[in-house]
Formats: C-alpha cells, sequence, structure tokens
C-alpha cells in the first residue's frame, strides 16, 4: 500500500507542536496536484463517446415501460381505486362538514398533548387556510395527506419490523430506501399517469414512495435499540414471537416509531406541491396557478398555508411522542407559564397574566371533568341495568380520558348543531383577509430598487466568479479517469474501501449514460451551494449558539424556511438575481441552510460548560476559545449539517431548472418534457448515486471526527 | 374543486339522462361525463371553456375539470383515458405529439380532433423603450441581425461578454436558438432559463427596471398585455433554411381520446367544427386578466352575442 505509507509520512513529518497537519497537507497537496493535472490536460480527455453510445440502459427502460403498460394497468388502477374510493370520503367529509369541527379535531390534540401555547398555535394557524381564501385546497391537501401518510405508516412500520428481524432484509432494504428518498419525484410522476392516473391517488402513490423510508428506519432503529436484557427477560417469561413484538419491542421502540411517523408528515408534506402535477388539486394547485401569473402574493399565501399544516403537524406529533410531563409543574420550584414566554418567569405583569391564565385553565378543566362526570355516570347507570362490571370499567375509562371523552362531545355537539339547530355554512366571508397587496408591492419595490439590485448583483457576480465558475471549469475540464481515481482515493480513505469500489462504480454508471461531464457539473454546483452555505449557515449558526434572542427570531424563519413549497420563492429570487445558474444555487441555498444554521448552533450547545473554564485557565480570548477549542469540538455536529445540506441541495436538482439551473435535475426535466420515462430515469438514478456517495462520504467525515476527538 | 363537481355531476347527469329517455323529442345523445383538463393559461381556459358551454347547454354533457400543468402530463392524461379531450395543443411545444398522433406519425393513441383556430407566431421581441423614443438606447434595432451592433447592450457576466439572448425556455421545444444565432451570424449566446415561469418573470423584472433584453415569445400571450414589446425582423419562415429564418406558424388543435369519436360522436363533431379567432380570443383575454371578470361569465357574454358564429358549429 504505497499510498497508505505515503499518507502516513506525512503524518509524521507534518505534525508541528501537537497540532496535526497531516489531513490539511493531505488536502493542500491533492488540490495543488489536481490543479497541474487540469492545467495539463485541461478538457482533453471527455468520457469516450464510443463506450457510452453502446449503453442502451434508456431504450431498456422505456422497452419495460411498454410491457409493463400492457400487463400490470388493470393491478394499478384497482390500487388507485380504492385508495382513491378511501381518499374521496375523507376528502368529501373534510369538505361538508362544518369547518369548526376539523378546527376543533385538530386544536384538542394539541391542547391536550401540547399545552395551551401549541394550542393557539394550532387554532391560529388552521384558521389561517380560512382566512386566507383556501379552506377546500387546503382540504384536499389534508384528505391527501392523512390518507398517504397513513398508508406510510402502515407501510413502513412493516418493512421497519421485517428488517429490524433480519440483517440481510435490511442489507436489501437500505439501498431501495436511500433511493426512493432522493429519486426525483419528477421521474415517476408521468409515467405514473398513465398507471394509476391523473388525480388524487396517484399523487397518493407518489408521496407514499418519498415518504415511507423514515418510518422504516426508525421502526428498524427502535426495535434494534431495544436492551438486550429487556428481550432476555421477555424470553424467559415464554414469550411467543409475535407477544415479544407487539408487547415488548413495539411499545418499546414507540418514541422512535413516532419521530418516524413525524418525519413521515414532513416528507409527505414536502410533496403536497408537487401533487398538481398529476392533477390532485389542493393548496399545490393555488401555488401553481399562482406562480404560472408570477403572482408572488397568491403563492406566498397558499405557501404559508402549507407551512402552518407542517408545523402543526410536527409540534403536534412532537408533543404525542414525548411521554406526558404534567403534574411535573407544579412540583416545581419555578412556575411554569401556560401562555406567556418561560423567559419573563420574574416580570410581575407576566405573571398577573398567568394567574388569570391558570384560573380559566383550571376552570375549565374542571367543567370537563363535571361534563364527564355528566354523562358517564348516566350512562353507567343505564349500563348498570345490564351489567355492572362492564358499567364501572366505562366510568372509570371515561374518567381516565377525560381530554377524549371531552374533545370527542365538544365535537359532537357542533355536529348536532349544525345539523338540528342552525347550520354553520361554509368558513365566513367577513374574516376573509389578504396578503397578496402589500407582499405583491414589496416584490415590485425590490424589484426596481436601485440599491437592492446592486446587492444582489454583487451577490451573483461573487458566487459566479468566486465559486460556482471555477469550481466547474475545474471538474469539468479534469479528466475522467483522473476524478474517478481521486474520488477513489478520498472516500477510500474516509469510508473504507468496500465503499470506494460502490463510487468507482456509481460514477462509472454515470459515465457509461453519458451524462459525465452533467454529473461533474451538477457535483460542482451542489458543492459550490453548499459551500455558500457554510459561509452563510456556520457564522450564524455561532451567533445564534452565543445568542439566545437571536436564536429564538431564527427558529420560526428556519422553520419556514424548510416548510415553504420552494416554488413560491423561486418567483421572487427570479425577480431579484435573474434567471441563471447562479439563482438556481441561491434557491437551494435557502432550501439547504436551516440544518447547516441549527447544528452548528446545536454542536456548540452540547459542549460540556467546563469547556468554558479549560479555555480561560489558558487565558484565550473568546474568539480564541472558539476557533481552537470549541468549533473543532462541536466538528461532529457541524460535518453532519454539512451532511444535511449536501442531501438536501441534490434534492434541490430537480426543481432549480426552474430558474435556469443545469445539471442531472435538467436532463430529468427534459426528459419530463419528453415524457420519455428512460432518460429521466437514467439521469434520476444519477441524482440518486451522487447523493448516495456524497451522503455516505459525508457521514463517514462526523464519524472519523467522532473518533478523532475520543467521543 | 374537482371533488365538488365530481360528487354534483353524476346526480345532474343521471337527472339529464332520465329527463332524456322521457323526453322523446330530445336528441339522441351519448350525453355524460367528461373529465378535461384545465389549462393553466387564460387563453387555453377560454376555448375550453367556449366548446365546455356549448356542449353542455346543447347536448347535455357535464364537466370534471382537472387543474394540471399543460404538456406530457395532458397527453398521457388523455391516452390513459383520465381525460377526454384537450383544447388549443400547440404543436411546437409539444414534441411529444409525435409519439401519439397520427399526424405526426404517433401510434394513434390519442386523436386530433381539429384544429382550434387559434393561430401561433413565435418571435424574439425586444422592449419598446429600448427602440422607441428619445431615450432608446438601440434606436437601430429592427431586424434580428442588427443585434451585433448592440452587442455591449446585452453581454452579461454569465455569457463572458457576448450578448445574452433569451431563447426558448425549454429545450424540448426545439426552438433552435443558437444554431440560428450562428446561421445568421449573430455572435450572441441563448440562454435557456429551463420554465416558461422563468422566462417571463425575467423578463418582467427586466422591463420594470427598465434594462435592455432580448427575448423569445410568442402570440396571442397575456405577457403583452403586461408589457410593451417590439418583434424583430426574422427571414420568413423555410423549412429548406431552417434554422436560419422564423418561425412557422403554430396551427392550434384540440384533441382527444379515441373513445370520443365513438363514445361522444356528437361532442367530437362540435369539438372538430370549433373555431374561434385569435382576436375573439383576444377580447376575451383582456376582459379576464385585464378587467378581473370571471371566466364563465366572460364566455356566457360571448356566446350570447355570437349565436351565428357557435350555431353553425353544431351541425
Amino acid at each position: 500500500m504505497t499510498t497508505q505509507s505515503i499518507f502516513r509520512r506525512y503524518q509524521t513529518t507534518l505534525t508541528f507542536g501537537g497540532s496535526d497537519y497531516s489531513l490539511m497537507a493531505t488536502i493542500l497537496i491533492g488540490f495543488v496536484l489536481s490543479l497541474i493535472v487540469w492545467g495539463q490536460t485541461r478538457d482533453q480527455f471527455p468520457f469516450p463517446t464510443q463506450i457510452s453510445d453502446r449503453f442502451y440502459l434508456a431504450e431498456g427502460i422505456n422497452q419495460a415501460e411498454s410491457w409493463l403498460e400492457i400487463h400490470i394497468k388493470g393491478y394499478t388502477r384497482a390500487v388507485s381505486a380504492a385508495v382513491g374510493t378511501v381518499l374521496e370520503a375523507l376528502e368529501e367529509f373534510l369538505w361538508f362538514k362544518p369547518w369548526p369541527i376539523v378546527i376543533l379535531a385538530i386544536t384538542l390534540p394539541a391542547l391536550a398533548y401540547g399545552g395551551l401555547r401549541l394550542a393557539l398555535f394550532t387554532l391560529c394557524g388552521s384558521m389561517f387556510w380560512g382566512f386566507m381564501q383556501m379552506w377546500d385546497p387546503a382540504m384536499s391537501t389534508l384528505a391527501l395527506m392523512v390518507v398517504s401518510v397513513a398508508i406510510s405508516v402502515v407501510l413502513g412500520i412493516a418493512l421497519g419490523v421485517a428488517s429490524a428481524q433480519s440483517d440481510r432484509f435490511e442489507a436489501i432494504l437500505r439501498p431501495v430506501l436511500d433511493t426512493m428518498q432522493t429519486m426525483p419525484a419528477f421521474v415517476y410522476l408521468i409515467p405514473a399517469i398513465f398507471f394509476f392516473g391523473a388525480s388524487a391517488p396517484s399523487a397518493a402513490m407518489a408521496v407514499i414512495i418519498y415518504a415511507v423510508p423514515p418510518a422504516v428506519r426508525l421502526t428498524n432503529l427502535g426495535i434494534r435499540q431495544v436492551p438486550a436484557s429487556t428481550i432476555e427477560a421477555a424470553r424467559a417469561f415464554g414469550s411467543t414471537r409475535w407477544q415479544m413484538l407487539f408487547k415488548v419491542q413495539l411499545p418499546q421502540a414507540m418514541p422512535s416509531i413516532m419521530l418516524g411517523v413525524n418525519q413521515t408528515i414532513m416528507m409527505a408534506l414536502g410533496l403536497a406541491v408537487l401533487a398538481v402535477f398529476i392533477g390532485a388539486g389542493g393548496l399545490g394547485e393555488e401555488v401553481w396557478k399562482a406562480i404560472r401569473k408570477l403572482k408572488v402574493g397568491w403563492s406566498l399565501e397558499a405557501g404559508l398555508c402549507i407551512v402552518f399544516m407542517a408545523i402543526i403537524f410536527d409540534r403536534v406529533t412532537l408533543a404525542m411522542s414525548k411521554p406526558a410531563s404534567s403534574g411535573m409543574a407544579m412540583a416545581n420550584k419555578t412556575r411554569t407559564f401556560r401562555l406567556l414566554p418561560q423567559a419573563w418567569v420574574h416580570s410581575k405583569p407576566a405573571i398577573w397574566v398567568e394567574d388569570g391564565v391558570e384560573l380559566v385553565w383550571n376552570s375549565v378543566a374542571a367543567a370537563a371533568r363535571l361534563l364527564v362526570d355528566a354523562i358517564a355516570l348516566p350512562v353507567g347507570a343505564f349500563l348498570g341495568v345490564v351489567h355492572k362490571g362492564t358499567a364501572e370499567n366505562l366510568i372509570e375509562w371515561m374518567r381516565n380520558h377525560r381530554t377524549f371523552v371531552t374533545g370527542a362531545t365538544i365535537i359532537l355537539a357542533v355536529y348536532l348543531w349544525d345539523a338540528w339547530v342552525s347550520p354553520i355554512g361554509s368558513f365566513p366571508r367577513a374574516w376573509h383577509f389578504t396578503l397578496r397587496g402589500p407582499v405583491d408591492d414589496a416584490v415590485d419595490w425590490l424589484t426596481v430598487s436601485p440599491t437592492f439590485i446592486g446587492i444582489t448583483k454583487g451577490i451573483r457576480a461573487f458566487i459566479y466568479l468566486y465559486v460556482l465558475n471555477p469550481l466547474d471549469k475545474f471538474l469539468v475540464g479534469l479528466p475522467w479517469f483522473y476524478v474517478m481515481a481521486m474520488m477513489f482515493l478520498i472516500v477510500w480513505r474516509s469510508a473504507g474501501l468496500a465503499f470506494a469500489v460502490t463510487t468507482v462504480a456509481a460514477l462509472t454508471f454515470t459515465a457509461l449514460s453519458g451524462l459525465w461531464a452533467i454529473t461533474m457539473y451538477t457535483m460542482a454546483s451542489t458543492i459550490a451551494a453548499v459551500v455558500v452555505c457554510i459561509m452563510i449557515g456556520l457564522p450564524l449558526g455561532v451567533a445564534a449558539a452565543y445568542n439566545r434572542p437571536l436564536d429564538a427570531i431564527l427558529r420560526p424563519i428556519l422553520d419556514t424556511m424548510q416548510t415553504m413549497p420552494t416554488f413560491v420563492y423561486l418567483i421572487p429570487a427570479l425577480m431579484f438575481f435573474g434567471g441563471n445558474p447562479v439563482t438556481a444555487i441561491i434557491a437551494t441555498v435557502i432550501y439547504a441552510v436551516p440544518p447547516m444554521i441549527r447544528m452548528t448552533t446545536l454542536g456548540l450547545r452540547q459542549l460540556p460548560p467546563e469547556i468554558n473554564e479549560v479555555a480561560n485557565a489558558f487565558g484565550s480570548t473568546g474568539l480564541q476559545s472558539l476557533i481552537k477549542v470549541k468549533l473543532p469540538m462541536a466538528s461532529p455536529s457541524i460535518i453532519l449539517g454539512v451532511n444535511q445540506a449536501v442531501v438536501m441541495a441534490l434534492a434541490m436538482q430537480v426543481i432549480t431548472p426552474l430558474v435556469g439551473g443545469l445539471g442531472l435535475g435538467k436532463e430529468v426535466f427534459h426528459a419530463m418534457n419528453l415524457a420519455n420515462t428512460g432518460k429521466g430515469l437514467v439521469a434520476g438514478i444519477g441524482i440518486v448515486l451522487l447523493a448516495i456517495v456524497l451522503d455516505r462520504l459525508t457521514q463517514a467525515w462526523t464519524r472519523n471526527q467522532r473518533q478523532a476527538l475520543g467521543l | 374543486m374537482s371533488l365538488l363537481k365530481k360528487l354534483t355531476t353524476p346526480v345532474a347527469a343521471a337527472a339529464l339522462a332520465a329527463a332524456g329517455i322521457m323526453a322523446p323529442l330530445a336528441p339522441a345523445s351519448a350525453a355524460g361525463i367528461l373529465t378535461v383538463p384545465e389549462a393553466d393559461w387564460t387563453g387555453g381556459m377560454v376555448t375550453c371553456h367556449i366548446i365546455q358551454s356549448i356542449l353542455k347547454d346543447n347536448l347535455g354533457y357535464k364537466f370534471k375539470l382537472v387543474t394540471i400543468p399543460g404538456g406530457p402530463a395532458v397527453f398521457e392524461g388523455i391516452r390513459s383515458g383520465d381525460f377526454d379531450f384537450s383544447c388549443e395543443t400547440w404543436p411546437s411545444y409539444n414534441p411529444i405529439k409525435s409519439n401519439y398522433i397520427k399526424e405526426w406519425g404517433g401510434d394513434e393513441s390519442i386523436v386530433k380532433l381539429g384544429d382550434a383556430g387559434i393561430i401561433g407566431v413565435s418571435n424574439y421581441y425586444v422592449p419598446r423603450y429600448l427602440v422607441e423614443g428619445p431615450d432608446a438606447k438601440a434606436p437601430d434595432l429592427k431586424t434580428f441581425q442588427d443585434l451585433s451592433k448592440y452587442n455591449d447592450l446585452f453581454k452579461t457576466l454569465e455569457t463572458g461578454g457576448k450578448g445574452r439572448i433569451l431563447g426558448c425556455p425549454v429545450a424540448a421545444w426545439a426552438c433552435d436558438d443558437q444554431p440560428r444565432l450562428d446561421a445568421l451570424g449573430v455572435d450572441f449566446v441563448a440562454v435557456e432559463l429551463g420554465s416558461e415561469t422563468a422566462h417571463w418573470a425575467e423578463m418582467q423584472a427586466a422591463f420594470k427596471r427598465g434594462e435592455p433584453f432580448v427575448a423569445y415569445a410568442w402570440e396571442p400571450h397575456w405577457i403583452h398585455a403586461a408589457l410593451d414589446l417590439v418583434p424583430l425582423t426574422l427571414p420568413a419562415y423555410d423549412e429548406a433554411k431552417w434554422p436560419a429564418t422564423g418561425w412557422a406558424e403554430d396551427v392550434t388543435f384540440n384533441m382527444g381520446n379515441p373513445e370520443m369519436l365513438t363514445k361522444h360522436a356528437d361532442a367530437a363533431k362540435v369539438i372538430a367544427n370549433a373555431r374561434l379567432t385569435n382576436n375573439q380570443q383576444a377580447s376575451m383575454i383582456l376582459a379576464i386578466d385585464v378587467d378581473g371578470k370571471d371566466i364563465d361569465d366572460v364566455v356566457d357574454d360571448w356566446l350570447a352575442k355570437n349565436e351565428a358564429i357557435w350555431k353553425a358549429w353544431l351541425n
């Protein structure tokens, strides 16, 4: 192993004063070497077309599709008919039942599991759909989400359980799940029309493909993390395999599974807008209609509806997956605020307000108790005539599930009121309001503002001249075999030989498909986007770690950035930056920077407080301790942020062609416009392979960094 | 929204069908529910709503409209039988027509029902402020070849100092912008923004800032109502000299699933006869997009005033 011995030699010679510069030196030498190779061989060695011309995968896929069209359409249509029936029934319910029922059905669980603050947020968020005059589309999206998330969760848990039982199954499933998550939906949206129809069931299928993986992964993880001693104990008591699963493993894995459900919901909502591409309607349709007419305000309204839906579901499912903490509040010495920010706990007026809130809270609780008794006791008495034991059990159950019983009663009451007393009708027109005017005005004003456009031009020039263009020229200009060799070395050093071989195989695939230059461009633009993410995310993340108010301001902004449908900010991005590959990078950064900021903040916050003392003892300044001690210590978390940014940047590849982005995403788009599934799938596989390689590579860096730090 | 219609139409259609059986004088018709993709541009919506209204009022059809982006999704939906027909397909912007439609060598899984009447014209446009008026920066820019004189006006960073022309936004449309530039000796770079939306957004933003730009566009299109644009002169279309010429006229058409011809022959006949001229459509687009009127009101109004025109389509 000559290369390894070279590495080792540098390791010994380049260690000065205790600091290890070998990694940096290796990178530097590799870079300089690559630069020399680039200078000498620039653009002389593109992948030979004589080889790639003999590769007929795309044609083969198209032939397979034609075969499938004849032979399996009957089955796929049966599936979509079944899904469609359920979906339509639910949509009908959501549309024709009075709107307060829907709001109560979402807000009451929020109140029960998350307390007053979450309930108020949920109430406002769900009312927002009505305020924006988007109640009906929101209900369509909600129905689509409920049905596809329900199917995803059932499927996901079943597959997760299966892969927890068998290592081999897990190993087979893993690349399949990776593919499902990173394969651009545009690849299968058009073929889905023929197989599943141009309507909501098709969209449900697409959503399920995208949303199942986290449920599978976290179920698998949860079950595998059940302590061996627990399993041993259960086995000692003679549990059968099924008992073990349902009585021990699944309950123990519940928090992890619930996190999987949460992730599944978020992924599903991420795809809600794309559903319009197969005619599924809903909020996506509003976004699409709006951006077709370049109406930023309108698309933002629809986008915010989706953002609220996503944040509500995120917070409520997270609250549900946490163990109940009520009652603990009283035992604590410091008072827990129900409504106002906890930070105001020492302010007198805040305490008065909270006293009032507490009073209302307790009265409502007492009223609920009374209500439950008022229902439970007569029902119990009535039932007691038939069977005394059942009656007692029922009363007991209703008292234990007071929130549920009260909620169900209220919803039933509203329903009966609507049906028998006075129809509630649709969301009151008088409550509608609109954000369109001010938003459109703001965008118009910024579009013509010379200062602002001057700034955007500066940013654009900087990214193009110093980040994108050099990377593009560099990676595309290098000989293909040299890139493969370098990737092999890098991956081998970071993630081991087996994966290095896989990497070369993946690169060979893209080369054979005739997509070598495009793949290199995609890699360049992905790296460029990630570099910009780091330039923005790292300082912001550090600032947020030191400054709590900034963190509090950033949090909702980051939530919005992550859940806002990307289509919504494409138009303003175009107006401000114009349509070009740099705008594509800017749109990618908006989408991919939140995890970078979050993971940096998290990494710094998680450091033990003693670090400060140690750093102070050595007399280092704040900045010194940050750069020399804290950032290196937090680096595993930061690299994980980079990892997330890489994967998200690749996911954006298929959206950015809409604003002038190039690369593999554009190939997918082009293929979609030609309804050429084979071509689209091949380019899609290219994105998937690139995502898997870069994901594993950055994950390996995190792991190595952890080991180096002895964590 | 689709569901409301979905739920109400079967009932209404059933009632209508029953009425049809009971009333001996009613015309024999295979009236039923037709599923139609709602176009995502106003012109296409107008063309289709006119046809739908006529079929609804005269032959007793009911419609379920599905919002879906135009292009391959519409073709695939018609082929699979999910959609019955669609209106105003532009040949230039749908290269995949050759997969399905006989006239373009397709497998006949989709049939061309008839011309829509709208004739599209493609060209390159510049904003009027660039070529006319006292502040015009390019007063002598008349023809496409004149662009060479104004390289500095149109150059950008990304095009390496060469002038930039906003070509066809979608590669699949095969506009041959770069070959045209090369063939006509204009040393510009054609960029393709990837989507129509991006194309119009960029034009609108540049227009608002009063910047110079030259971009591909076509008529009829709402962009001409929003921005004052002037076409550049190109050599007339000549298939032999392509791409060193302008474009052929785009003869738009209505298409449907082959079953339209057998199951709903009466409707197919009306669609085959229906023709809407550019001017007729333009007046309705103006009423909808500029005056903000409801499309159904505008269409009803037009039908009421132009009975002579559309009554002829019924025979």
